[in-house]
């Protein structure tokens, strides 16, 4: 082992050196104030562990990217993140890596490649995958590392992305901490075989077991493992044996599932006593010299702790900033044409599906960044022929046929977001979304906003969605209400050919997440649509039919059944106004409240369940705002709240006909 | 610990104002000392305590000028040593309480709906069907009851309840009936179960000739919302008729103008001596001194003469108790004391309820005659009009006389003409000589 030191000289071991005694220093004094009352909520340190993020570190520059997982002081410090902007985060304050709104366990710090901590274990080896994925599409030789830890391999994520990452031929090192602990479960309890890197190998990729505090053993794996996916061998996985010599978390308790002799075992393995001593061994440097880094370090992080108590906490006002990228309001922006009139004067006729496919060779050809996956969607030219042609012009990285494993393309895509590209996440049917609630929640939804907006977000997720063709209960969900209850998303509900292609152009444009639900039993439908490209910004709903007795508003195909209502009751003398919101995230409820204003009725139909769903929402924002303008009390006409069934007959009866929208209109009429 | 509730001062009564405590926080409070001012419907009243102890205002109570639901709680009273509650209950709180106790009461839904239309509390009605349900009678025979006022029954207790039909309107509906100065509560609507829509206020105006008179619309004051209630009342539910007469009151200024020279300026007013003939002269015809009842005619044995007052608030009718055993002399403090009352707004409820006979004087403003409107649930008022010098024909000779005019409106239910014409002749005959009663 001793040939090893011989291959660094001195000055990159002393670099190792302080940097691990960074990271312990460091995490000595959240420990104590965590006990003071300085760190407001959880804090996980990294004692133990140091060699790990200083050895895979030391190889990275500024331009490659580090994703991490809730113990992620360490690799926050070893990626450069300086001590007082990790202390102040802890302590809560403005100047904090994440400007106060992650703490522990989402630091951020994009600038140098500190691309973010997750309190939820797995979706980091996702979103490296995703890193990795850039860098190929934006030719670059950047890599992408993904530390975990042993809690992590058991989780679908590795496995989603260990496949990823070998069948893509990903730049990325995917570092597992194996310190025998997920939380508290141990993991000779967890897991079928002992050992995480010999795993590699089923996966096609290499692997590796080591030393996990032998700094300098991981700093030569590692250093191949970067050498090697930055030449474009790919991915690595490395599996470092360690053991974190501090409870899961400050002031928790220790002894219930581990015993004070092992711990005190592990203390004696301290790896930077282990560099400390080589270094002096092999006679790199004197202890004095090693001393005068230790006291050096000392000094840093008393100014760092000075310095984090001295900030200031971050105004309250700005608790809801950043949740957007661009704060798109639902005001009318200048300039936007009504959108009747230029439907109207469109002279081309094209169909729904044909409308986004045009918007989206016109981004891919002016954008080299946008990329599409999907199962399906390559040389095939997707289900719903979302993709046709865009295979041959623009390759298989661009048009990237995935495995079945929606979790694991979603969180990709959020990684590739996040660094750079603009991922199309095509799912085909949208219940597959499901599958990767998670990443959409709890990554794509939250990364602007812990991160204030440093990191972008430009990913577009599209899928069919709705009622029709006996497709039972797998294949015909409506899911808008329920992502439309998150903040950071855009959900958009386009109806018209004119309306789709204006609205994937934006999305293809926008820096926010936005999720493109397209209704199957509309995907044929033709309409007039400019060739130019255009777009429809988010949150402006479309005035589809002007009336006075009663609104409607409609959804998706709920739209076109108010229309061929509305005609039926025109015939009767009623005259039917009809608002399609467009975007249901966010909503348009200034040009519903106008209209209520007018008509004084109003009818809410969607496809979608009733409880807790934009209907509702609707009807609560009219109530309240436009209580003095309703001359009866505001109906909903929506799906029946059950699992769509198979049969046609079955299936006719969950869902709102256009006779059922009539019947409600004359009701609403009556009241 | 004793809690300290918003008492109901009329049967009616659903809110009032918080006037003041009369008593710090922290101060002893003794059984019977006053605690607080309370606004009711007509008046504000002190509010006697029942309890004693040390009394502790919470902070959320309410503050001078709230108004505060009956019910309320408002502070409690503590037992020496004992530690304040540290939860308060709130105002809104108490109001979903209220709502929950209506919404216990065993009644479906059309039920609930016919009690909203029939003006009747769900809470005060005793169910009478299986488990205690509440019954499609038991709202109409309460409804009945409101009605014709029968709940109230005895000399002292002569508030009545009207029924309050409360009509269901879209919220946009009231909003245009406000903007176009339309009176919606007398509308029936065309929307469901009668709710009144944007079209009915639409209609209606249609109806007045579309046109919109130009004009503001006044908040209307409680008292000003109760006074519209009774008159309303009044001459919806009695068979008014009103008999005017002349009477010669020579005798009657002859005899002030004594009073005055003796008394040296506290002499006895008009309306005094009025009130005091009036209440010689009801036993004559005491259906005059009674009140209509469901279950018969209710003769009064008090007469209690209640002499409306002109208030900047609006009209007041307080009332003089037992006037028959009265002195002249004591018919006139009592009435300048009312008076102050008056001016001062210490009048409490118990002042303005009561009567049996009203007297309304409109001769300082050279009315000769008018139709007075019954005072409900009474049988009779006096309108009495200005005292003039007139030329007169007394013994085939024309002499200057003080003529007075009279207006009697008495209930037809009650009492036919020719009986009330003798009565109100009568009364002329002793106000034309009026020394004998009126030894002062």
């Amino acid at each position: 082992m001793a040939t090893v030191t011989t291959e660094l000289n001195k000055e990159t071991l002393l670099g190792l050196y302080r940097k691990m005694q960074i990271i312990r220093q460091c995490e000595e004094q959240l420990a104590k104030s965590h006990q003071r009352g300085l760190v407001h909520g959880a804090c996980h340190t990294y004692v133990g562990e140091e060699a790990i993020a200083t050895g895979v570190c030391a190889h990275l520059r500024q331009e490659d990217v580090v994703f991490s997982t809730h113990r992620g002081h360490g690799h926050a410090l070893a990626k450069g993140l300086h001590p007082q902007e990790l202390i102040a985060e802890l302590y809560g304050r403005e100047t904090g890596c994440s400007q106060g709104r992650g703490g522990s366990m989402h630091l951020f710090k994009p600038e140098i490649g500190m691309m973010g901590t997750s309190g939820i274990v797995g979706p980091c080896i996702l979103q490296a995958c995703g890193g990795g994925y850039s860098f190929k599409i934006m030719k670059t030789d950047n890599v992408a590392i993904a530390f975990f830890g042993d809690g992590a391999v058991n989780n679908g994520a590795f496995h989603e992305g260990m496949n990823m990452a070998s069948i893509w031929n990903l730049p990325v090192l995917l570092v597992c901490e194996n310190n025998q602990f997920a939380t508290e479960v141990a993991f000779n309890y967890s897991s079928g075989i002992p050992d995480v890197g010999r795993r590699a190998e089923n996966y096609g990729i290499p692997g590796f077991e080591v030393d996990g505090n032998d700094v300098l053993e991981i700093h030569r794996i590692a250093g191949e493992a970067v050498e090697r996916a930055r030449s474009g061998g790919g991915a690595t996985l490395i599996e470092c044996k360690t053991y974190r010599t501090r409870a899961h978390a400050e002031g928790m308790g220790d002894f219930t599932y581990r015993t004070r002799k092992d711990v005190e075992e592990w203390k004696t393995r301290c790896p930077i006593q282990r560099l400390a001593d080589r270094i002096v061994e092999d006679g790199a440097a004197s202890e004095d010299e090693l001393q005068g880094t230790a006291d050096e370090v000392k000094q840093l992080i008393a100014e760092s702790h000075k310095f984090a108590e001295a900030s200031d906490y971050p105004s309250g006002e700005s608790a809801a900033t950043h949740v957007y990228f661009e704060n798109e309001s639902p005001q009318r922006k200048q300039g936007n044409e009504p959108s009747l009139a230029l439907q109207a004067s469109g002279n081309r006729e094209t169909t729904y599906v044909a409308a986004t496919l045009e918007a989206l060779d016109h981004e891919m050809a002016r954008n080299d960044n946008i990329f599409v996956m999907g199962e399906g969607i390559g040389a095939r030219g997707g289900n719903f022929t979302t993709t046709l042609g865009l295979y041959d012009k623009y390759g298989a990285d661009r048009l990237c046929d995935t495995p079945i494993c929606e979790r694991g393309f979603v969180g990709l895509g959020c990684g590739a977001a996040m660094t750079g590209a603009r991922p199309v996440i095509d799912f085909m049917f949208i219940d597959f979304i499901n599958d990767a609630f998670g990443e959409m929640i709890n990554q794509i939804a939250k990364m602007q906003y812990m991160s204030s907006s440093r990191l972008k977000m430009p990913i577009l997720l599209r899928g069919c969605v709705g009622i029709g063709h006996s497709a039972a209960t797998h294949h015909s969900g409506s899911y808008h209400s329920v992502y439309s209850h998150i903040p950071g998303l855009r959900v958009i509900m386009p109806s018209t050919p004119y309306d789709a292609k204006g609205l994937i152009t934006h999305a293809l444009r926008c820096n926010d997440p936005v999720l493109m639900l397209e209704h199957r039993e509309l995907m044929s439908i033709k309409g007039p649509v400019p060739e130019e490209s255009y777009e429809i910004p988010f949150g402006q709903a479309s005035v589809v039919r002007e009336g006075t007795d009663a609104t409607i508003v409609a959804l998706a195909l709920m739209r076109h059944h108010a229309e061929k209502a509305a005609e039926m009751l025109a015939a009767e003398g009623v005259s039917i106004e009809i608002i399609d919101p467009r975007t249901v995230s966010p909503l348009d409820t200034e040009t519903i409240l106008q209209s209520v204003a007018k008509t004084g009725r109003l009818l809410v139909i969607d496809e979608a369940f009733g409880p807790c769903s934009v209907a509702s929402e609707i009807a609560a924002q009219v109530a309240d705002a436009g209580f003095d303008d309703l001359d009866a009390p505001i109906k909903r006409l929506n799906g029946v709240f059950t699992p769509t069934p198979y049969s046609p007959t079955l299936e006719k009866a969950i869902v709102p006909q256009v006779e059922d929208v009539v019947h409600a209109i004359r009701a609403l009429l009556n009241e | 610990m004793t809690e300290i509730v918003v008492p109901r001062l009329g049967w009616s009564m659903d809110e009032g104002t918080f006037g003041e405590w009369l008593k710090k926080d922290g101060e002893w409070v003794k059984s019977g000392d006053m605690l607080f001012v309370l606004e009711g419907e007509k008046a504000a009243q002190e509010i006697e305590s029942f309890d004693e102890g040390v009394l502790h205002i919470p902070s959320g109570a309410p503050k001078p000028g709230d108004t505060v639901l009956v019910g309320q709680l408002l502070a409690f009273l503590l037992e020496k040593g004992e530690t304040p509650p540290t939860e308060v209950v709130h105002q809104e709180q108490q109001v979903a309480e209220e709502k929950q106790d209506e919404a216990s009461a065993l009644a479906g839904p059309a039920l609930r709906r016919l009690a909203r239309e029939l003006g009747v509390q769900l809470s005060d009605v005793k169910g009478t069907g299986p488990k205690g349900r509440v019954t499609e009678a038991d709202i109409r025979n309460s409804a009945t009851k409101c009605a014709t006022g029968s709940a109230s029954v005895g000399p002292t207790s002569t508030t009545t309840h009207f029924p309050k039909k409360r009509t269901a309107i879209t919220p946009r509906a009231r909003r245009i009936a406000r903007e176009l100065g339309v009176d919606s509560s007398q509308l029936s609507g065309t929307g469901r179960n009668g709710r009144v829509r944007e079209r009915d206020i639409r209609a209606a105006l249609q109806r007045n000739g579309n046109k919109i008179t130009a004009g503001r619309l006044l908040e209307v004051p409680k008292i000003r919302r109760t006074i519209a209630t009774r008159m309303l009342a009044s001459v919806q539910q009695t068979a008014p008729v009103t008999l005017t007469t002349k009477v010669d009151a020579t005798g009657l200024v002859q005899l002030r103008n004594e009073f005055k020279t003796a008394s040296e300026g506290s002499a006895p007013s008009y309306n005094d001596m009025l009130v005091k003939l009036v209440a010689e002269a009801l036993p004559q015809c005491n259906l005059l001194n009674a009140c209509w009842r469901d279950d018969g005619i209710y003769v009064y044995d008090q007469v209690n003469i209640a002499v409306a007052v002109d208030t900047p608030i609006g009209l007041l009718a307080p009332v003089i108790n037992n006037v028959q055993y009265l002195s002249l002399r004591e018919v006139a403090d009592k009435s300048r004391e009312l008076v102050e009352q008056v001016r001062n707004r210490k009048l409490t409820d118990d002042q303005l309820i009561g009567g049996t006979f009203t007297i309304s004087n409109l001769g300082m403003y050279d009315i000769d005659h008018f139709t007075p409107i019954i005072n409900l649930p009474q049988t009779a008022i006096l309108g009495v009009g200005r005292i003039v010098r007139e030329p007169a024909v007394v013994d085939d000779e024309i002499v200057p006389r003080d003529m007075m005019g009279l207006s009697l409106t008495f209930d037809h239910r009650v009492v036919d003409g020719a009986p009330a014409a003798k009565w109100l002749q009568q009364l002329s005959r002793m106000i034309e000589s009026p020394s004998s009663w009126l030894s002062n």
